[in-house]
């Protein structure tokens, strides 16, 4: 029976060292004499190399062997490498080794009483070493093997210089173990600086992209705002003409001049279309559409919308029904925004129905105190992915009906924005082939958000009412003080709408012509003065007049007086300054 | 690594390996040597061995690689304190490392060497 003395692995060359020391202190602690000793040391050191150099490093195991008369030593070495090849003619010694003298097993051979060996390719490698203890020797009690593997143990633990080396080696390997991971940390240290710097550097792009995109959108606002009123006016007069040729006021028309014009004139109001809700847009997003609240009831609403929508309804196929809830409450906010938005939701529906019916429905939430609008089609419906798309500019959505239907592309934002601007939201649902449902959903009443002194009047705005027969120089005026912060402008044609006007939202200040029908300058002068509350009004007197003292006497209670010749935008907003004070 | 000393005595390099050497400090060992032999042109080479107890086939080859250099240097090799159950275990492994000569002890050894160098003839028998 083997009893275990020690074991200790064979990973580096300086266990090949201590192993056969072990070997010699434990054979010494056996009873073998000193000649024996350095046999089994030598032997155990032989094929320990083998196993640390060809089989990648094992372990060593120390046995005593008592079944044996005499007892052995028994050492057992082992290894995980390839395996020990050409066995037969290393045993038979006819093995050159190009590293030792091709002497290791068949020199532990001679050394010990017993080799064996037990290899296969690719297991590894068991060298079995056996020697007999000398017969004189007393027996070993298997129980006194535990004091001999503490001793022997102590012996190697006992040389100071090996244990400093071998403290020492640990010390430079854990030492250079921590440089590596230093380097790494600087590595990664290093990489989200730079990742850093990148953010930060993005970080900024997005800030100047931001702004960017702010100044277009507001700028797309001031563009489509201008081009829109300067496309109405020569729109105006081409319906205009259009309408005096119809009407034959310039003599008669042949058959096909009158089909002509007509076409001028449907183009014409086509156009004016798009202005419109282009302009309306644009008021919109400068913040500048008024709501105008007013008392009404679904019922009203609907018989007007049905009149509106009948001649758009082109197809029999197509039925367009009104539906309203019982009990509906009346509302009271911007009837004729309502009535855009639902007009846009039916002349859409009518233009994507083939068949079928367009329903217009109204119901009421009694908690949030909103009233629902649906508009719901048998069309051809949208698909999912556009379903938010269609509420952006300009957005058409390709289909086969589209060729056939034109439009802007502006109505569903425009409704959109509407509805915000009466504290509502719209919403769509849809599913392509079997229909759309578009929602409207309104406060009932509609509560303003900051009111102002006035109807119209938002809060912090300096009013300016320009009084003028001459639309042209309205409109001048109106450009150079809407153009700057804090100002707002309304307007008259002459003194008595000016009265009127200022009787129900008293402005700022007033701009007086002196030459206009109904009323002129000075007899709506006299007018202001006889109205009490009305009298402190700045006045400034413009006019095309040679300013003389005669005029000036006429004007006596203006605070100004300018020429309309030399009117610059300088001038006219330093008085508007000096009249109205510092901006509330 | 630790490395094992060389001393110079006048024409004559002496070792003493004092502790159980690994294989890699065997190997460091001939390489030093042969390179302070080439740099000092020394004559002689006398290495201590009656500190092991224990000479395998590695290391015996290591002595005689060494002994063999040396003689190509024009240097001669003496071991000297071989223990007897050193020898013995040797000459059983089949290592008699012919072209080793040996001696003793250190004093012998550096007589071999010093007669060598007075030109009193060799102890390989040749005449030079």
């Amino acid at each position: 029976m083997r009893h275990p003395i020690l074991s200790t692995a064979l990973r580096s060359e300086m266990d090949v060292v201590y192993v056969r020391q072990r070997a010699r202190s434990i054979a010494e602690r056996l009873g073998f004499d000193q000649q024996d000793q350095t046999r089994i040391a030598t032997a155990v050191s032989e094929i320990a190399r083998n196993a640390y150099a060809y089989g990648g490093g094992g372990k060593a195991e120390f046995f005593l062997e008592t079944d044996a008369r005499p007892q052995e030593i028994a050492v057992r070495i082992s290894d995980t490498g390839p395996g020990i090849r050409q066995l037969e003619t290393i045993l038979e010694g006819r093995y050159k080794s190009r590293t030792g003298m091709g002497l290791g097993i068949i020199g532990a051979k001679r050394l010990m009483d017993q080799v064996s060996i037990e290899t296969a390719p690719g297991k590894g490698a068991v060298v079995d070493l056996r020697k007999a203890r000398p017969e004189r020797a007393a027996p070993i009690q298997p129980s006194a093997l535990s004091s001999i593997a503490a001793s022997v143990a102590r012996e190697s633990e006992s040389d100071p210089m090996g244990a400093l080396r071998e403290q020492n080696r640990e010390l430079l390997n854990s030492l250079s173990e921590l440089k590596e991971r230093n380097e790494e940390l600087n590595t990664l240290s290093r990489e989200l600086e730079d990742t850093n710097r990148g953010v930060v550097a993005l970080y900024s792009e997005l800030d100047e992209k931001a702004e960017q995109l702010r100044q277009a959108s507001e700028l797309k606002t001031r563009f489509l705002s201008n081009m829109s009123h300067e496309f109405r006016t020569p729109l105006n007069s081409i319906l205009a003409i259009s309408r005096m040729l119809l009407d034959r006021l310039d003599g008669d028309l042949s058959a096909e001049q009158e089909k002509q014009v007509g076409y001028i004139r449907q183009s014409a109001e086509h156009l004016t279309e798009l202005v419109n809700d282009l302009l309306d847009l644009a008021k919109v997003e400068a913040g500048k559409l008024d709501v105008k609240v007013t008392p009404f009831t679904v019922t009203e609403l609907f018989g007007g919308l049905r009149g509106a929508m009948k001649p758009l309804q082109t197809a029999d196929a197509v039925s367009l029904t009104f539906e309203e809830e019982a009990g509906l409450p009346a509302l009271r906010t911007d009837e004729g925004k309502v009535a855009q938005i639902l007009r846009n939701f039916i002349s859409n529906a009518l233009k994507f129905t083939e068949a079928g019916e367009v329903k217009v429905s109204a119901g009421w939430n009694r908690k949030s105190g909103e009233v629902v609008f649906a508009v719901s089609d048998t069309g051809i419906g949208i698909a999912p992915a556009d379903q938010e798309r269609i509420f952006d500019e300009f957005v058409q959505v390709e289909n086969r009906l589209q060729a056939r239907s034109k439009g802007t592309g502006l109505g569903l934002p425009l409704s959109r924005k509407l509805a915000e601007l009466l504290k509502g939201a719209v919403s769509v649902t849809s599913e392509p082939g079997k229909g759309s449902t578009f929602v409207l959903r309104i406060p009932a009443s509609y509560a303003p958000a900051a009111p102002g002194r006035g109807a119209t009047g938002a809060a912090g705005l300096r009013r300016v009412l320009v009084v003028d027969d001459d639309e042209a120089f309205r409109y001048v005026v109106r450009q150079i003080i809407s153009s700057e912060p804090g100002f707002e402008v309304a307007e008259a044609a002459n003194g008595a709408d000016a009265l009127e006007l200022i009787r129900s939202d008293p402005p700022d200040a007033i701009i007086l012509d002196m030459q206009m029908p109904v009323m002129d300058g000075p007899s709506f002068l006299r007018a202001l003065q006889g109205e009490a509350d009305m009298a402190s009004l700045p006045v400034i007197v413009s006019t095309s007049h040679v300013i003389d003292p005669d005029l000036r006497r006429k004007v006596g209670s203006a605070r100004a007086v300018l020429s309309k010749e030399t009117l610059s935008k300088e001038v006219l907003m330093s008085l508007l300054a000096g009249v109205t004070g510092p901006a509330a | 690594m630790d490395r094992i000393p060389i001393l110079k005595m006048g024409d004559a390099l002496l070792i003493t390996i004092q502790v159980d050497m690994h294989d890699r400090l065997a190997l460091a060992l001939e390489e030093d040597l042969t390179a302070k032999i080439a740099a000092t042109k020394a004559k002689g080479v006398l290495i201590d061995i009656s500190s092991l107890e224990i000479v395998d086939s590695f290391i015996g080859r290591m002595l005689d690689n060494i002994a063999a250099v040396s003689r190509m240097l024009d240097a001669d090799t003496v071991v000297v304190g071989m223990r007897p159950a050193v020898a013995i275990t040797l000459v059983e492994l089949g290592l008699s490392l012919t072209g080793v000569k040996t001696a003793l002890n250190v004093e012998r050894g550096m007589l071999m060497i010093q007669n060598r160098l007075r030109g009193l003839g060799d102890f390989s028998g040749r005449r030079s």
